[in-house]
């Protein structure tokens, strides 16, 4: 069997919040099931081949470290990415990876900061940081609803367009903007999340999802059995307690 | 009058809550600056101050810093419990002044957090800061590791040249703080002639210039960001050391003999050999800044050196407790650096290792757990050596779990404990006598297994 390519964008730079947990998550639950992967690092001055990469992952980082990729992400890399998430590569983006997916980041003083433009969403800047526990019910076709956990610490709202829906609805906490009572975004094989935590730590059957949609890319024979199910006692677990710690009941 | 309300409220207040065995809170300080809220000016005034902050090791520094004091003759108070927000050093200055409001001390050594830092500069005026080091911690409660840097810069912008500086000059943010400084510049740090081999292959936190944002080049690392950077695009680079570890002679779990070599304005260069009681690269960095402020203060090379070499650490700072014939290792764990120094320490006994993790969720302890995925647990996993047991609990003890279960643990082998008193029970009861238990709690989770411990044991006191 093929190596599934897994790429992680920017890792030096983009290392915030425990983001890095999302990739421990999709390689561990790989090597488990005794699936052979291939992790590459890319960064600053690096070329990104659209061509060579099943699943990419996006994080956010400091304000001090986005300023500084900014131009090497939509020069360098831009018409890649791009030409990648036409070709239904899975992304995963997070928090600030999430906003500079999006067309545009309006800053406090209204100035237009252009971003890389490969989804329909556009963040404003905001003056209070929404920060907490996030809790959202994931809205994807495929896959039956639950309560997903994780921790949101962005201080940008983000309106996702007509071309984007959401990736989930919001439980407890902000979410997106804190108005509208969406949380993420989802665009062909395009998951963007607000939440760390780690997202996919504890939400395992999203990880399943973006492995599942990474082979049946790569092979349309691939099923979804073909991810053989782990017991994923510990992962159910961390997830129920933070939403009793938080007085959710676990059927919302 | 408000002064004396003030104090007469807080200490009544504080006879009160130990009455009822509350010891270490800040809510007489709270009480005393509601009603005197100049009361920090006016109390610290005929004091001479020494302020620490940074993000790790202020509590062991000041403790160090404290011990040099003694053996130099120096009387002095300090705040002992770690509670280094603004209410808590009112709560210690009043507890510790007369009704009057004057001190039999002359000297203040007070542990700040950034935040508290930039407020005490506007209301006392410091003789000496000494700042140990900036990493990633709690950033839900500060915002970004830049704005806890700066918080510390503004902080130094109300100091003068009567106040001295003492900076970890391996630390190219820290470093930065000396153009803000107006009186003088001590730099302590680590030589490349001292450490040897690669450091942890975690990634760094100040990558890139905080001028220009070039990527620095490293001549040598100690561990994180912390070595001898040099920006190649505007040449910012780490300053020559007053105080510096040339050599690391010896070094195992009881401490580490170094050579240091001590440049100090007005006297002549010259190598001294210095016993530090704790082990590990960050104690280092703890004995360097203490050292470098009792220079900064002209105390004497010898009550410096004979201070690292007694110290003992407290209050879940590698403090090992006697209970029955058993012992318990407590050390505080906040943030990846400190997690990770932490785990290079234990990855060498991990063989028949008593651990247990104790993580929450707190305020006090950051209330986003997301950083336990930065800290390098995969590093200690795949070191050789089986633990006997390892343990979590805490608020957030799933979490954990599925942490360690992630870096590479069996899943059957991590046993989650439903309570405090079940993992006591439970992890004492699994060790033969005369092993020792490692415990690792965020800052609550100490609070709250010391309280347990005492109920069983016989502990000191931890508000002394």
């Amino acid at each position: 069997m093929e190596a599934l390519r897994i790429c992680h964008l920017y890792p030096d730079l983009l290392n915030l919040y425990g983001d890095r947990g999302n990739l421990l998550s999709l390689c561990q639950r790989l090597k488990w099931r005794g699936l052979p992967y291939q992790l590459t690092r890319i960064s600053l001055g690096e070329d990104f081949d659209p061509e060579a990469f099943d699943l990419v992952f996006l994080g956010g980082g400091q304000d001090y470290e986005q300023a500084l990729l900014q131009e090497d992400l939509l020069i360098k890399k831009g018409s890649a990415i791009k030409e990648a998430v036409l070709q239904d590569v899975v992304f995963l983006c997070i928090c600030g990876g999430y906003q500079m997916m999006g067309k545009a980041y309006i800053t406090a003083e209204g100035r237009r900061i252009e971003c890389l433009g490969a989804i329909d969403v556009i963040t404003q800047a905001g003056k209070k940081r929404m920060i907490g526990n996030l809790v959202f019910k994931p809205q994807l076709d495929t896959l039956p609803t639950w309560l997903a956990a994780g921790f949101e610490n962005h201080s940008g709202r983000t309106w996702p367009g007509s071309g984007v829906k959401p990736l989930g609805r919001v439980v407890k906490g902000f979410g997106n903007n804190g108005k509208d009572g969406t949380e993420g975004a989802i665009y062909r094989n395009v998951f963007c999340s607000y939440s760390h935590g780690s997202l996919l730590p504890k939400n395992p059957r999203l990880a399943d999802e973006l492995l599942f949609r990474a082979f049946a890319r790569m092979r349309p024979s691939f099923k979804r059995q073909d991810l053989s199910p782990l017991a994923d006692v510990f992962e159910e677990k961390a997830g129920t307690s933070i939403l009793s710690l938080l007085h959710i009941r676990p059927d919302g | 009058m408000r002064t004396r309300a003030a104090i007469i409220t807080a200490k009544f207040l504080v006879l009160l809550l130990r009455k009822f065995g509350r010891g270490g809170t800040s809510l007489p300080g709270k009480a005393a600056l509601w009603i005197q809220p100049d009361l920090l000016q006016i109390l610290t005034l005929p004091l001479r101050i020494i302020l620490v902050t940074g993000t790790n090791g202020k509590t062991t520094t000041a403790r160090i810093i404290s011990e040099i004091l003694d053996r130099a003759g120096i009387s002095h108070i300090s705040n002992r419990s770690g509670s280094n927000l603004l209410n808590g050093i009112a709560a210690m200055l009043v507890e510790k002044c007369s009704l009057k409001g004057s001190f039999s001390a002359d000297t203040a050594l007070l542990e700040l957090d950034e935040a508290a830092f930039r407020l005490a500069c506007t209301r006392m005026r410091p003789h000496a800061v000494v700042v140990t080091n900036f990493f990633r911690d709690q950033l839900d409660r500060y915002g970004e590791l830049y704005s806890t840097l700066n918080a510390v810069r503004e902080g130094l912008a109300h100091t003068g040249p009567d106040t001295a500086l003492i900076l970890n000059a391996d630390d190219s943010l820290c470093t930065s703080l000396a153009k803000d400084s107006k009186g003088p510049v001590f730099f302590y740090g680590v030589e490349a002639s001292a450490v040897s081999g690669d450091p942890a292959k975690t990634d760094l936190d100040a990558l890139h210039c905080i001028y220009c944002g070039s990527r620095y080049a490293y001549a040598h690392r100690t561990y994180g960001h912390l070595g001898g950077f040099c920006c190649p695009g505007c040449g910012y680079s780490r300053p020559g050391l007053q105080v510096a570890c040339t050599r690391i002679l010896r070094e195992d779990t009881g401490g580490m003999s170094v050579d240091v070599n001590l440049r100090l304005p007005g006297q002549e260069e010259q190598t001294i050999r210095m016993d530090i009681a704790l082990p590990g690269l960050y104690n280092l960095y703890n004995a360097l800044a203490a050292a470098g402020c009792g220079f900064a203060l002209n105390l004497p090379v010898q009550a410096v050196t004979a201070a690292v070499a007694r110290f003992q650490s407290g209050f879940g700072r590698m403090e090992t407790l006697n209970c029955g014939d058993r012992q318990i290792k407590l050390i505080l764990v906040k943030n990846p650096a400190g997690f990770n120094q932490v785990l290079a320490h234990l990855a060498p006994v991990k063989a028949g290792l008593h651990a247990a993790f104790l993580l929450n969720d707190n305020i006090a302890d950051g209330t986003d757990v997301s950083w336990i995925w930065d800290v390098d647990f995969e590093s200690f996993s795949d070191a050789p050596g089986i633990p006997a047991r390892i343990s979590v609990c805490g608020r957030r003890k799933w979490d954990m779990a599925l942490r360690l279960k992630y870096s590479g643990f069996d899943e059957g082998d991590i046993h989650v404990e439903p309570s405090y008193s079940q993992l006591i029970q439970n992890a004492l009861g699994a060790m033969a006598p005369g092993e020792c238990l490692t415990l690792l709690p965020t800052y609550t989770a100490m609070l709250t297994i010391r309280r347990e411990l005492s109920k069983h044991f016989s502990l000191p006191e931890f508000w002394a």
